[in-house]
């Protein structure tokens, strides 16, 4: 590991603040699937992915944007190393201690604090789930949350400041391993659909009470236009959107239909984003792979993007566990021939 | 398509609602439908309570056709699991808050099973969603007739009528962990008595055969009876149930409020508690427990017993005479068993009377009057009351040797005279409420 600092206080690699967490915090934990997050520092940004034993992957942006103030020096590793070292940053970081350091103060969201006078009698009873009267917003003053991280293999260090009180945390960092995305081609999409997050939420609310192992995912273009359906052990789900005219922003399928099944507990792994995401775009590649784009609406900041890939079930597996249903079974046949 | 029916928003909360509570006492209901009526019958695993909720075809769907085929012409009958329509029922607004919850919301639900040969045999409800989306979730199902219990109202000369949202605000007054309700009335002073208590023991000692009272409490809420409808009972007729299942109905008898009516006979026959809304009737037979029944359940086998004190219901196939002969019955569609007539009341009467009314965990009459106490009797007078003197071990009802007048044998009262008992009297314009311990209170656990 190349140390070039053992001259005179050297600009640390990345430094930045803001002024809440709360949105870093709530788009990091939308991909909050794993334990360890691959981060990359880059002059727009930081960037992280998630991997789930490589049939899932999120990534998650921070954009500048997000951050009163974003230096990076990165000029620093390209100086001092061959071109073989990569030019931006890389390292893994444990997610919860991270999503864990971004909420010690007021940055807890409101549904942590409900939950907590819930449970605490005294909050509920007499401050009825008002903000606290000591709470940093009540007072006016917000705190701030300066990251940075100096060299290479250096902690990566979060400090909290807030009413006076400084909190400083530095997260160890390990040597990143070579991610490799789930690899989904953008020029062969087989459909494109933008549609409102929140309704896809709702389809796998709807799925989600029956605990099905895999959920199936058509595009036709046809009605029923997107289809989401499931066999549990109780019964078989299926949600459609093919009655509101307005239901699909975007649409647009290239064959007669795409069908793949997923491992319905990844997907529901990306509910988190849905929640948050005011739209999705979801495509889906000749190959099979679902890529759902989720578009995030920040205050004061812009839009920010959340990314997720997902690997289906190999299509022999399906016609094999698909055989209950004569109507799964041929929308695999068709499958096959994509 | 067998059946064929529509709910809206409204529908579907109701028919949650219902599903709900039946959810409480079972985990399977069997769904029937006629020309006129669709029926959610469920009966508990012990068989000690029946649950009929009927809706009424015209009133309560939007739409309904029965059509039938050749294997059910006039009813169709099907058991499904609860859990997963109410999972398919559940409301869908909610949930995130700060939305705009009115497009999530459903606008109906249309329901239809089909069955028959060469057809798939399936209940499929679908959801539509007033933004457009659908879902559709087909259940499979069990083809099992209902069982209906039968309820003899000849028999049941007792009964009473009272709003179920007074009765709901009584319950609030029950005190944890408590497993029976005594429903009794004085003449004298036209008062209902609600007194709930728990005969649920704690084992311990170095064998673990000393039994003790894990609630030493009383707590008897006196309402007048002018609280009530339509009241005619047999004057210190005391009957138990089963607050759990009393709980969960009245729970739901709130939310579809009306006037509870109950009607019963005597101990260890059933009591009907009914009421009924817009379309929805909800009726509910639950056995009440005879006083033998508890004592037989506690001298079954230690194991036996634990569990019957765990499972707070009281179990009324456990082995008793009585409790035996009606489930026996109920396995055939337990109709017969209430319509057997008195008959096998009268034969228990005589079967009962060598029998001491006691509940087991109360210390034992000290002798010479104890007629050959079971070996446990001499581990369980060890109990947490045996400093006090000899006298203040009958706990225990006040006039055992009183069986010939009915019912007489499944009295349940304490013995006021003189035992060292603690009562706290906490008095409301119609209500009173008596809490008994034998312990010393704090008036922290009495604080209601």
């Amino acid at each position: 590991m190349a140390s070039p600092a053992n001259t005179a206080p050297a600009p640390p690699l990345f430094r930045a603040v803001a002024s809440s967490t709360r949105p870093l915090y709530q788009l990091l934990k939308s991909i909050g699937f794993t334990n360890k997050v691959h981060v990359d520092i880059t002059e727009n940004g930081l960037r992280f992915m998630a991997d789930h034993a490589r049939v899932m992957q999120g990534v998650a942006h921070w954009n500048k944007n997000l951050f009163t103030s974003y230096t990076t020096n990165l000029t620093q590793l390209e100086d001092e190393d061959e071109e073989d070292e990569p030019a931006t940053p890389t390292f893994q970081i444990s997610l919860p201690a991270l999503l864990e350091t971004l909420q010690i103060f007021g940055a807890v969201d409101a549904a942590t604090r409900q939950a907590k006078a819930d449970i605490d009698p005294y909050r509920s009873n007499l401050r009825n789930y008002r903000p606290d009267a000591f709470s940093n917003q009540t007072l006016g003053m917000s705190g701030t949350c300066s990251l940075s991280h100096s060299q290479d293999g250096a902690p990566f260090s979060i400090v909290l400041e807030e009413a006076g009180v400084k909190t400083t945390c530095n997260l160890i960092t390990y040597i990143a391993e070579e991610p490799e995305l789930i690899p989904f081609d953008v020029n062969d999409l087989s459909f494109k659909i933008i549609t409102q997050a929140r309704w896809l939420l709702d389809a796998l609310a709807e799925i989600g009470p029956t605990a099905p192992e895999k959920l199936t995912i058509t595009a036709s273009r046809k009605a029923p236009y997107l289809k989401l359906s499931s066999v549990g052990a109780l019964g078989s789900s299926s949600v459609d959107f093919a009655k509101g005219r307005d239901l699909l922003e975007t649409f647009a399928v290239r064959d007669a239909r795409w069908v793949q099944s997923f491992k319905f507990d990844i997907i529901k792994s990306a509910m988190e984003a849905m929640r948050i995401a005011s739209k999705v775009s979801m495509r889906g590649d000749r190959q099979g792979v679902l890529s759902m784009q989720f578009m995030v609406e920040v205050e004061g900041a812009g839009l920010s993007f959340l990314d997720f890939r997902f690997v289906p079930y190999a299509e022999r597996d399906d016609n094999e566990e698909g055989e209950e249903d004569e109507e799964d079974d041929e929308d695999e046949g068709e499958g096959e021939e994509l | 398509m067998v059946v064929n029916f529509t709910l809206n928003e409204e529908g579907i909360s109701v028919f949650h609602d219902a599903l709900a509570c039946m959810f409480k006492f079972s985990d399977e209901v069997c769904l029937e439908t006629k020309k006129d009526k669709l029926t959610l019958t469920t009966l508990n695993l012990s068989k000690s309570a029946y649950i009929c909720f009927t809706f009424a075809a015209s009133r309560f769907f939007s739409r309904y056709s029965f059509e039938g085929n050749a294997q059910y012409r006039d009813r169709f009958f099907c058991q499904l699991h609860i859990r997963s329509l109410l999972s398919v029922f559940r409301p869908r607004q909610g949930g995130e808050s700060g939305r705009d919850n009115r497009e999530t919301t459903i606008e109906r639900c249309d329901v239809a099973i089909d069955d028959g040969p060469g057809r798939k045999s399936r209940l499929v409800a679908r959801i539509n969603c007033r933004n457009g989306i659908t879902a559709e979730h087909s259940l499979s199902f069990e083809p099992m007739a209902p069982t209906h219990a039968k309820f003899d109202k000849t028999e049941a000369v007792n009964h009473w009528t009272i709003s179920s949202r007074t009765l709901r605000q009584l319950m609030d007054h029950f005190g944890p962990g408590i497993d029976l309700l005594d429903i009794n009335t004085d003449d004298e002073t036209r008062v209902v008595n609600f007194t709930c208590f728990t005969e649920k023991v704690q084992k311990r000692g170095a064998n673990a055969n000393e039994a003790v009272l894990k609630k030493p409490l009383h707590t008897n809420i006196a309402v007048e009876m002018d609280e009530f409808d339509d009241v005619e009972v047999e004057d210190k007729l005391h009957i138990i149930i089963s607050v759990k299942d009393f709980r969960a109905i009245l729970q739901h008898a709130q939310i579809i409020s009306g006037e509870l009516a109950i009607s019963y006979s005597n101990p260890g026959r059933p009591m009907k508690l009914s009421y009924n809304s817009e379309g929805i009737l909800c009726e509910f037979i639950l056995m009440t427990i005879g006083q033998d029944d508890a004592i037989s359940q506690k001298h079954k086998n230690p194991r036996a017993n634990s569990v019957a004190a765990r499972g707070a219901r009281p179990e009324l196939d456990s082995g008793s005479r009585r409790g035996s002969s009606v489930v026996n019955a109920t396995r055939n569609e337990l109709s017969q068993a209430q319509e057997i007539p008195r008959v096998p009341q009268l034969q228990q009467k005589t079967a009962l009377r060598p029998r001491q009314p006691q509940f087991e965990i109360r210390p034992q009459p000290i002798p010479p009057q104890s007629v050959a106490p079971p070996p446990p009797a001499t581990a369980r007078s060890d109990s947490l009351f045996v400093p006090q003197g000899d006298d203040d071990h009958q706990w225990e009802p006040i006039n055992p040797d009183q069986e010939d007048d009915e019912g007489g044998n499944d009295r349940l009262e304490w013995n006021s005279n003189n035992e060292p008992v603690w009562r706290i009297h906490i008095v409301h314009p119609n209500i009173s409420l008596t809490l008994v311990t034998r312990t010393r209170p704090s008036f922290a656990s009495a604080a209601i």
